[in-house]
């Protein structure tokens, strides 16, 4: 897992989740639909993740599987990984979905978290080391925060390499000697 | 050193895997005289004209850079042996031909430095531009082939440049496989815990027997 520090992380624990009260909670205006300042027993909450996650550990609340991880996103995942526009769903699909594996009853979203990067990484890998800087935008724009930053490292070092094979300069002067002194005043 | 490499995307730039390669030896005919030269790393010399001595590239594009030297390729560079590594490397999916750790750095230096050197210069290029293309589809093909137990990947003989291209990606991806891979076991054997527990101690039995 990320670090304390880690802001995409910290993030990712912000998407919300929707989760149902076990126990009515009282003296909270986290339920903008109830009409006292309180939460009654069964009512369905928006919550964020880490809101939730700490609720779900002292079992007062249970956690539904968010929407990105729903059966339409399946399927579609089943059909053809690569193009599955992912981001929409949700911009930190394996971080949050790893997060949500512990507290969520579906056993399978781990193994759908697995199969889905296990195919979707070659396409990641293949287009980083081919496509033109041209069509990036449009890759980029169907690949979550993980990919995004997979492709760029792939790509990055793709035209580091690419560039020391053109040549050009061999030598780069320090920053400091190109500036010209500023003239006293 | 040219440029620093950024502690995030890789270990190493092009241009710092370029200085270690120039301490590679290579063979050279001075056509000057001059006395050994005792450097850290080793003596080389004494240097006498028209007999060859063994330098590292970078003092061997040093002389060669003042006309006081010609550099002899080294013999994986010639047309033959090219052609030769190009077909095979076509012909195995799999397998690397073994060129030298450097070659791509070392190529690239001598094409630089000492063009006039390099018999049918023009070939040998191309067929170093090819094998290059060649083995990085390779290596690209065989990096497609990740499955969720991968902890580690296993080419024989590539070479520096190849592995300092793929690194980052390699690292990152095996780094998201590994995060994802932790959390299989929690879902997919909660039915039949028992018996995988049973099947890993009669593992450790075995090994135990068999020592």
């Amino acid at each position: 897992m990320g670090s304390y520090y880690d802001v995409d992380d910290i993030i990712a624990e912000e998407e919300p989740v929707s989760a149902v009260f076990q126990k009515p909670a009282n003296g909270v205006g986290i339920d903008p639909s109830a009409e006292k300042n309180c939460v009654d027993q069964g009512s369905k909450v928006e919550l964020p993740f880490w809101l939730a996650n700490e609720l779900c550990q002292r079992n007062a609340v249970s956690v539904l599987v968010p929407p990105c991880f729903d059966e339409k996103t399946r399927l579609e995942i089943q059909a053809d990984p690569a193009c599955v526009d992912l981001r929409s769903r949700s911009p930190y699909f394996y971080e949050f979905g790893c997060k949500m594996v512990p507290i969520v009853a579906d056993r399978t979203l781990g193994f759908l978290l697995f199969s889905a990067f296990r195919s979707r990484y070659k396409d990641v890998l293949t287009k980083a080391h081919t496509a033109s800087h041209v069509a990036a935008p449009k890759i980029l724009s169907r690949l979550t925060k993980e990919e995004v930053n997979l492709y760029e490292a792939a790509q990055s070092s793709v035209a580091a390499f690419k560039k020391w094979r053109i040549g050009g300069r061999r030598f780069h002067p320090a920053s400091v000697l190109g500036r010209k002194r500023r003239s006293e005043e | 050193m040219a440029v620093q490499s950024e502690p995030d995307y890789s270990l190493f730039t092009a241009q710092e895997i370029e200085f270690v390669a120039e301490d590679e030896l290579i063979e050279i005919v001075p056509n000057m005289r001059m006395d050994p030269l005792n450097l850290i790393c080793g003596d080389f010399g004494p240097f006498l004209p028209q007999i060859a001595a063994q330098v590292p590239l970078w003092l061997a594009v040093a002389l060669k850079k003042r006309g006081k030297c010609t550099i002899r390729p080294p013999e994986w560079m010639s047309v033959e042996k090219l052609t030769h590594v190009l077909e095979a490397e076509r012909d195995s999916e799999r397998e690397f031909q073994s060129l030298p750790f450097h070659y791509v750095e070392i190529s690239r230096l001598l094409f630089d430095h000492a063009r006039d050197d390099i018999p049918d210069g023009y070939m040998v290029r191309s067929l170093t531009e090819d094998i290059r293309d060649v083995r990085f589809h390779k290596v690209q093909s065989s990096l497609e082939s990740f499955d969720g137990r991968t902890s580690a990947v296993q080419i024989k003989s590539l070479s520096a440049m190849e592995v300092n291209i793929v690194r980052p990606f390699v690292a990152r991806a095996l780094q998201s496989f590994q995060k994802l891979d932790s959390l299989l076991p929690d879902t997919d054997s909660m039915p039949n815990n028992q018996p995988q527990q049973a099947d890993k101690a009669a593992k450790g039995r075995r090994v135990l027997r068999g020592r």
